[in-house]
């Protein structure tokens, strides 16, 4: 219960901070919206030139998209001081999270939220899950709703994940940001599309290395059931929860190790 | 309540060479040097006391607080306070303290203080009835009213670092360490803080570290001084036995009668003080004179610069 105080309390603390400045946090939010929206109509632009793509026709890549934006909408909520961990130890205010009687891990997620891309990138994310999610024909019932709210709780643990792995290697190195570019934002790069379309060794990465694919591919695969799904085990359909749980633990246990690494700054 | 047992504390420095070709090199091999932050320090400290920390830039100051903090391991050596040993059960021992960073504020920039003083309430799990006296007793103490509403970005640096003592002491800690509290205040914010200060060691007998550049915080709040320097203890007792001991130095200003001022200093231990009197009136004709005590400030400059040996 005490848990669940402090995370509403840092959330409102969040709200009320960025409405002290409306105006200029509505132009932000707009201008996330505007910057992720204008990647997407360029790519469907170019995506109306093919009929489709290893059978999956525009829409059906929409849907994959939307996946990819309603993840990082609550990554952004849980995981901001995560995202920013090098700048925080750099600046020493993770000293300050040190001298408090709660987990480290548990502050960090509940501590700071990013409203305005939150904002902007669910909006997005809303707005390609409306338009693609009616003409790809997907029946809903209460087991795919169930379904589906499980793929997003497993796709945000799996990010979720990552950015902790990411933030613990800020224990031996004093700059981790090239990493994670490489490792995060250049494969959900890919991950907007089918990963078969892709050669095998991206194939391997995007499911067992940094596992895109089970934020978005396979669960796109349970609701839309393309042909090119039989290249895969059919078990992958079923367990991104599970892959999302264990990538958190493992991350979990890496944290743990590297925070006894912790070397503060000089003031 | 605070034991500190041989406590070291080193850094691994790379070695950085000149030149493009040692750069590349140091890819591959790096080298490092050892620096001592904390170099073998011991001290404990009894409940309700009030202990300076000082010493020049670099001498393992916020080190040392940050191993008694739970926010650093030593590396060798032990410390225990209030019977735990802090970096071991950081989560149980932090209940008990408070840590007031000078330079960074755990306020959140765009909100009232209040905002900030509630998500505290719920992580220290603070009973409501005892935050509400307490925060009471400490915007009156303080004297907050004015601005417990405004947001921290419109608060002067004297009205924030009161936020911010009174954000590490809501939950009553009976340790408290002070990182440079009154850096960069002016005299009135820095007297104001000096008194609460005082009061809650006298009222609630607790127990508080400070460091600070400011002589005047040490000569007006602490009862007792270490000096740390290049990572050792240099020196650790009463304020008053560091100016008796080491500094027997007295300055005379003297005004003659034909309107020149003379200033002498010297030694007591010695020339007494009556053969310096005999001396000066037998040579001049004295209108008024002036007896000026060592000024700690002066003490602690020689010290730092090795002119005092402390033994």
């Amino acid at each position: 219960m005490g848990e669940l105080r402090i995370a509403l309390q840092s959330l409102k603390m969040s709200i009320l901070a960025k409405l002290q400045y409306r105006a200029d946090s509505f132009v932000a939010t707009l201008a996330v919206f505007l910057r992720e929206a204008t990647g997407i109509i360029v790519i469907y632009l170019a995506l109306m030139k093919f009929d489709c793509i290893n059978e999956w026709n525009v829409d059906e890549m929409l849907f994959l998209f939307s996946l990819l934006f309603i993840t990082y909408s609550i990554i952004v909520v849980l995981f901001a001081d995560l995202r920013d961990f090098s700048c925080m130890i750099r600046e020493g205010r993770f000293d300050r999270l040190m001298v408090r009687p709660r987990g480290l891990l548990f502050q960090l997620i509940s501590n700071n939220a990013d409203v305005i891309a939150a904002c902007g990138h669910g909006m997005l994310g809303l707005v390609l899950f409306v338009v693609s999610a009616g003409r790809v024909g997907i029946h809903w019932d209460f087991l795919t709703v169930i379904y589906y709210i499980t793929t997003v709780v497993g796709g945000v643990l799996i990010q979720g994940g990552m950015f902790i792995i990411f933030s613990s290697l800020s224990f031996y190195f004093v700059e981790t940001n090239s990493i994670r570019d490489i490792f995060y934002w250049n494969m959900r790069r890919f991950a907007g599309y089918p990963i078969s379309i892709y050669n095998k060794l991206i194939q391997v990465i995007m499911i067992y290395v940094v596992p895109f694919a089970f934020v978005n591919y396979f669960p796109a695969q349970y609701l839309l059931r393309k042909p090119d799904m039989e290249e895969y085990p059919e078990i992958y359909l079923y367990i991104a929860p599970v892959v999302g749980i264990v990538i958190y633990m493992a991350a979990y246990v890496f944290w743990r190790i590297s925070v006894k690494n912790y070397k503060s700054t000089g003031n | 309540m605070i034991e500190v047992k041989n406590v070291k504390k080193y850094y691994k420095v790379a070695k950085r060479e000149k030149g493009l070709s040692a750069s590349l090199k140091h890819l591959f091999s790096r080298k490092y040097d050892l620096k001592r932050a904390v170099d073998d320090i011991s001290f404990s400290i009894k409940e309700g006391e009030i202990v300076g920390f000082i010493g020049p830039n670099g001498a393992g100051k916020s080190t040392t607080i940050k191993m008694l903090s739970g926010i650093l391991y030593p590396d060798e050596g032990e410390v225990v306070i209030d019977g735990f040993i802090p970096y071991k059960q950081r989560k149980t021992f932090v209940k008990n303290i408070g840590v007031v960073f000078g330079q960074k504020s755990q306020l959140n920039w765009d909100l009232p203080l209040i905002e900030s003083f509630e998500l505290l309430k719920y992580i220290y799990k603070i009973p409501q009835q005892k935050y509400d006296k307490n925060l009471q007793k400490f915007t009156e103490l303080l004297d907050m009213q004015g601005f417990l509403n405004q947001p921290v970005r419109q608060l002067s640096l004297g009205q924030r670092m009161r936020g911010d003592i009174v954000a590490a002491l809501l939950h009553s800690p009976k340790i408290v360490f002070f990182d440079e509290p009154t850096m960069g205040l002016d005299v009135v914010a820095k007297e104001k803080i000096r008194e609460f200060v005082k009061y809650m060691n006298e009222m609630e007998n607790t127990t508080m570290i400070f460091t600070t550049h400011d002589m005047q915080d040490i000569e007006k709040v602490c009862t007792r001084l270490i000096i740390i320097d290049e990572g050792r203890k240099i020196y650790d007792g009463s304020v008053e036995q560091i100016k008796n001991q080491y500094a027997a130095l007295k300055s005379i200003e003297i005004l003659l009668e034909n309107g020149k001022k003379e200033k002498y200093t010297f030694d007591v231990n010695k020339t007494p003080m009556n053969e310096v009197m005999e001396r000066l009136f037998s040579k001049f004709d004295i209108r008024d004179i002036s007896i000026c005590e060592p000024e700690i400030d002066g003490i602690i400059r020689d010290i730092y610069e090795g002119g005092i040996r402390v033994s």
